[in-house]
């Protein structure tokens, strides 16, 4: 493994900009300066995982499993199953006015596979699992805890960041496939009371459309989501600063840049796999 | 054994530390003391590079902390113990196991070895009874006891102490004096305190530094340190109501 990064900051001062170019200047080299901070993290977590399979590396992956994903289970479990209800009246409304509201097994089905699966549950984890993680993370740098585990020689970033990375590499495609099917199942109950779809004829329409890539782009965007989350989350958590504030900032950043992240990638990777 | 040669360090547009010549020798007890924002903590922190000098440089030992990276300042600060002002004790692990984190994390001995050293400094702070408890079940003096105990377990040879006595009641303050004063009799450690409670500087340091306006104004023993005729000093020692030997000798007895 490579030289381990130092993650306790040292306190930085510049004197105030001249004028609006400097103060642009300044906050476009602080994004670049965040951005490949937040890359090296990546990097550095990413060759911390020769230490996943270490008897405690691995208990904590495993809490952080149940943290992030079996807790999250219940809000999941609502927000897919009305996603796949609303998705089943709204195209389910328009496509009886031409006699074909059979098909909006197909649309849900494709829909919850390629998008909203996956894009529901990133948001869902990065405003529960995500926001969380940056406020324990500042909170620790706040308490001195992440300067306490450096000093003792413990790398933070394989302590704290590689077991909550491979949890939710993990838990963010489970969690997403297991969205899907709550929404498919949400759309088929809203079919059979609402527009009157037989069942076998709405998992019918729902299987015969969906292709297989449907499925893996759908699990890849997750997978990428739970990558952006995680990293988001102990990079704004790191940086914390000015005690319980500097936490309540990490936090809200955590939410804003994810959401962002979440929007964006979901946007070039179904750009990448289907234009 | 730790050496601050001419450091200067600036924090936004204030100096800090203004060119300080600091030397802590083998085996002593430095206290360092001095008003609030004088630059204490950034004086200890400068010796485990969790800050860098603008100017100058710090060794410990033949190493040159201060210029230190990756691999070399992580077996760098291996030699050293901190007891941070909270404790810095990890609040999802129990008492037992923060003090054995390090020698989970750090080293290869099984879990009987490392239960019974971890229990032997709990044992050493007097909180082997509360392995099983959080860090939020126990008393602010506690905490910092473990912290102890976590900075003693892989038996460093210097121990940093960022204000141990800061927050707790004068018992629990000497508790704390008479460990800090135990650990350099009994291990022979060399360690550095950072406090602005001179009472307890006098009665465990066998040196004390005090540090104002960026500037180290006296280095003494604590007997010679008493009597010093620096004005600064002087009403430092007179708002804490130390005027002569009496006043802070019965303090550790």
């Amino acid at each position: 493994m490579g030289r381990p990064a130092i993650i306790t900051r040292e306190p930085r001062y510049f004197p105030p900009p001249k004028d609006w170019i400097g103060l642009l200047g300044r906050r476009a080299l602080a994004t670049v300066r965040e951005a490949g901070r937040a890359l090296m993290l990546l990097f550095e977590a990413v060759s911390c995982m020769q230490f996943m399979f270490v008897r405690r590396s691995r208990r904590e992956i495993i809490h952080q499993m149940f943290i992030g994903g079996i807790k999250s289970l219940g809000v999941i479990t609502v927000v897919a199953t009305f996603t796949g209800m609303i998705l089943a009246l709204q195209t389910g409304i328009e496509m009886r006015r031409f006699g074909q509201e059979v098909y909006i097994g197909a649309a849900v089905m494709v829909s919850m596979l390629r998008e909203m699966g996956p894009f529901m549950t990133g948001l869902i984890l990065a405003a529960s699992v995500g926001s969380a993680i940056a406020a324990q993370m500042g909170t620790m740098v706040v308490s001195e805890e992440i300067a306490a585990l450096e000093l003792m020689s413990i790398n933070p970033v394989r302590f704290l960041v590689m077991p909550r990375l491979v949890a939710m590499v993990v838990m963010t495609p489970v969690l997403s496939f297991y969205s899907c099917i709550m929404g498919v199942v949400g759309g088929g109950v809203v079919g059979m009371t609402q527009l009157g779809v037989p069942w076998s004829a709405y998992i019918d329409n729902a299987t015969r459309f969906a292709e297989n890539k449907d499925l893996f782009v759908g699990m890849f965007k997750a997978f990428l989501f739970g990558i952006l989350i995680v990293i988001t989350a102990c990079h704004q958590g790191f940086a914390t600063s000015q005690g319980a504030v500097g936490v309540g900032n990490a936090t809200r950043r955590t939410v804003i840049l994810s959401f962002l992240a979440i929007l964006i990638a979901g946007y070039f990777v179904t750009r990448l796999f289907y234009v | 054994m730790i050496r601050l040669e001419h450091v200067v360090k600036r924090l936004g547009d204030r100096v800090v530390l203004d060119g300080i010549d600091l030397e802590v020798r083998t085996g002593e007890t430095l206290a360092i003391v001095g008003p609030s924002g004088t630059g204490k903590s950034v004086t200890l922190k400068h010796m485990v590079r969790l800050l860098t000098p603008d100017e100058g440089r710090v060794c410990v030992g033949e190493d040159i902390v201060s210029e230190a990276t990756g691999r070399e300042l992580e077996r760098i600060r291996e030699r050293f113990g901190v007891l941070f002002q909270g404790g810095a004790l990890l609040e999802w692990l129990t008492v037992g196991e923060n003090v054995a984190l390090p020698l989970r994390e750090k080293t290869k001995m099984g879990n009987d070895e490392i239960v019974r050293k971890a229990t032997e400094k709990l044992r050493l702070v007097g909180l082997e009874q509360e392995w099983e408890k959080y860090p939020s079940e126990i008393s602010g003096g506690m905490r910092k006891r473990v912290g102890l105990a976590r900075a003693i377990v892989r038996d460093p040879e210097i121990i940093l102490y960022d204000e141990p006595t800061s927050g707790l009641d004068p018992v629990s303050s000497r508790t704390i004096d008479k460990l800090i004063d135990n650990l350099r009799h009994e291990l022979g450690v060399t360690s550095v305190v950072v406090t602005h409670d001179l009472h307890s500087a006098l009665s465990i340091g066998t040196r004390i530094a005090m540090l104002y306006g960026g500037k180290i104004l006296e280095l003494a023993t604590p007997e010679l340190f008493v009597q010093s005729r620096v004005e600064e000093v002087m009403q430092f020692l007179d708002s804490q109501f130390i005027t002569r030997r009496g006043d802070w000798e019965k303090n550790i007895q």
